[in-house]
């Protein structure tokens, strides 16, 4: 399928600070693609440039091959969901959601029809009347989503929205949320600094770091494949470790750590013999034993901390003067204690390198 | 702590307050000139302020002046509020100290100055010379009441505005303006009131022609201390308490009638 929405080499400095250097992303129609990074790596400002509030140093934003240069924020037809909400005080849920539709002269009669319909559709039937000051947090937001949606927008933009609700509210409105962008079919980008939610939530992943973009991917693509260090430590929780490739054809690498060890050659970025690679093994990949485990990679470590979690623990050992984390389930980690000498191991697959 | 804190205020609201129970009952006096405690009462001096041209002109002039004061300190005001609250520029620290110099300047060297420069122009004695004056000496305290409201307004919303489809001037009309109406009504308030109240640049400048309310009773207490003053002073007071208790019965009825129409709206479902 071919992509719908472009961003071709956006540059974005502020006076000699580098906010956006070169991103380039393409989405396709009906796609749900989340931004994801530390704070300040350039998310909102690329969303600001989509929505054009900023204008781009360089580069350009185009749908469907159609450059948006030329066009107000009023005119570019994208829904926008802000972080606080962004509800007209002085207006009631129905008429905060009838606003987009009255600046696109629909009549008063149906277009508190259809405002009353979105507000049904986010489950928010029998509260149109109440004004924001008058409606929880979870449910302004909920307005805000019917807003940004009722009139139809060629995209939907949400910039961190689940941010100011608790742990509860916010899991059932990523369902929500979801539920009702699969309905509508509406392209997404969904800005987030909470690596769950994005998971849980997107076809695509885009990770920024310092105004560029680390990788794009699929999910479990972007956790089980880094194409950077960055992106590797970034995700999921990872033992880095330093290694040089020894023959790359067979699979074999040697680490000061690992010693001497095979990988499995499927999906690793191309290497060369003698390269310096960064080897990343998740802690969910690795075993921890008494004795080595016979056809696993073996090593050996000095349990220094155990954190307990309940259904599971981290374990935190050294080997090699190198902190190794593993992480195990809560019925094994009785038979551990602070102090132990232990061998943790993995299989030739759980290993990937990133080349950077 | 307490009690010492209670006596204060108290002392206070008397301090306050004494004035108007002074002034209330000597309006309603029977002696000729202003007399405390009266030596008895009646409505005769109510009758004579609503029927003496000598007074109700000057009151007219006080009314029309501090409203044009109002509409153009409101003119020079909304733009200067928007551009020094939401803008950088060149000069900005400068323009923001010219805007509160009147406030700084003594009435009094700002009154001599207008006598003579106005004289030249031939606009003392003239209501568009008081005007101007009190547009100058309310320019601070409007700008000061309309830039802390402008910068508490929450500037997402216009962004929010634009991206659902509005202009800059629809969003202006739509969301802007009536967010920001009570603080554009109270700082018109604050121009009106500066420029009603205004004595002694009134004194210098306003002439026989364009003669304001508190001058007029400046020359009349001079003169003869005619009881007149008193019934000014118990009127201009009514109005103020009308002006602040209105809004806390206006919005108590609202209140109740919202309460009751969502309470339909819920019942209906
Ligand atoms: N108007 C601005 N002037 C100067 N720097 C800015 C401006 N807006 C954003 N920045 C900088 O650009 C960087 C990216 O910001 P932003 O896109 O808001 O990050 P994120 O949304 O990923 O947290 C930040 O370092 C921020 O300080
Ligand atoms: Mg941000």
């Amino acid at each position: 399928m071919s992509s719908y929405l472009s961003l071709k080499g956006i540059n974005k400095s502020y006076g000699d600070f580098v906010a956006l250097d070169d991103v380039n992303l393409e989405i396709k129609k009906g796609e749900f693609v989340t931004f994801l990074g530390p704070s300040g790596s350039g998310k909102t400002t690329t969303l600001m440039i989509i929505a054009g509030f900023e204008k781009a140093t360089r580069g350009e934003v185009e749908i469907e091959g159609l450059s948006l240069a030329g066009l107000d924020p009023q005119d570019r037809n994208i829904g926008i969901v802000f972080q606080n909400y962004a509800l007209f005080p002085h207006k009631s849920a129905v008429e905060n959601v009838y606003f987009p539709l009255q600046m696109r002269k629909v009549k008063r009669k149906e277009g508190m029809r259809r405002a009353e319909e979105m507000l049904e559709l986010v489950g928010l039937k029998g509260f149109s009347h109440r004004h924001p000051k008058e409606l929880s947090g979870g449910q302004q937001q909920r307005v805000a989503l019917a807003r940004a949606l009722v009139f139809g927008p060629d995209l939907l933009l949400l910039d961190e929205p689940l941010g100011a609700l608790d742990k509860n509210l916010r899991e059932q409105m990523q369902i929500e949320i979801k539920r009702i962008q699969k309905k509508l079919g509406v392209t997404t980008i969904f800005v987030t600094h909470d690596q769950t939610e994005a998971m849980s939530m997107s076809d695509r992943i885009v990770i920024f770091s310092q105004g560029s973009i680390q990788q794009a991917d699929a999910p479990l693509e972007i956790y089980h494949r880094p194409k950077t260090q960055f992106v590797a430590d970034f995700i999921g929780e990872s033992n880095l470790l330093a290694g040089k490739v020894v023959d790359a054809a067979s699979g074999i690498l040697s680490s000061p750590v690992l010693g001497d060890c095979t990988y499995s050659g499927d999906h690793q970025p191309a290497v060369e013999n003698g390269q310096d690679v960064t080897i990343v093994l998740r802690p969910e990949n690795l075993t921890i034993s008494r004795d080595p485990i016979e056809g696993r990679m073996n090593g050996r470590m000095k349990i220094e901390t155990i954190v307990n979690y309940g259904d599971n623990a981290l374990v935190i050992g050294l080997s090699g003067g190198v902190p190794i984390r593993v992480r195990v389930l809560g019925a094994d980690v009785v038979i551990l204690s602070e102090g132990d000498e232990c061998c943790f191991s993995w299989d030739e697959d759980a290993i990937f390198l990133v080349a950077e | 702590m307490n009690t010492l804190m209670r006596v204060i205020a108290y002392a206070v609201i008397i301090f306050i307050a004494a004035p108007l129970v002074i002034v209330v009952p000597m309006s309603l006096s029977t002696a000729s000139s202003l007399q405390f405690p009266p030596p008895g009462y009646w409505l005769g001096y109510y009758a004579s302020y609503f029927s003496d041209p000598g007074w109700l002109r000057p009151t007219w002039n006080s009314i029309v002046i501090a409203s044009a004061t109002t509409v153009l300190t409101m003119i020079l005001v909304v733009p200067a509020a928007f551009a020094l609250v939401r803008h950088k520029f060149w000069g900005k620290g400068v323009a923001n100290l010219m805007l509160m110099m009147p406030m700084a300047v003594p009435h009094i060297v700002m009154a001599v100055g207008y006598y003579s420069v106005f004289g030249q122009m031939r606009l003392v004695h003239t209501h568009l010379g008081v005007i101007l004056a009190h547009t100058c000496l309310s320019v601070p305290i409007t700008f000061l009441v309309l830039s802390a409201n402008l910068k508490g307004f929450d500037r997402t919303l216009e962004r929010a505005a634009r991206s659902l489809g509005a202009s800059p001037l629809q969003t202006f009309g739509h969301v802007t303006l009536p967010i920001l109406r009570p603080g554009l009504l109270i700082s018109a308030l604050f121009a009106f009131i500066q420029s009603f109240d205004e004595t002694v640049v009134a004194i210098f400048i306003s002439g026989r022609d364009a003669e304001t309310l508190p001058r007029k009773m400046f020359d009349s207490i001079r003169q003869e201390a005619d009881p007149v003053i008193a019934v000014i002073s118990s009127l201009l007071f009514l109005i103020v308490a009308i002006a602040l208790i209105a809004p806390h019965v206006v919005s108590a009825l609202r209140g109740r009638f919202t309460t009751k129409g969502q309470e339909k709206a819920l019942i209906a479902q």
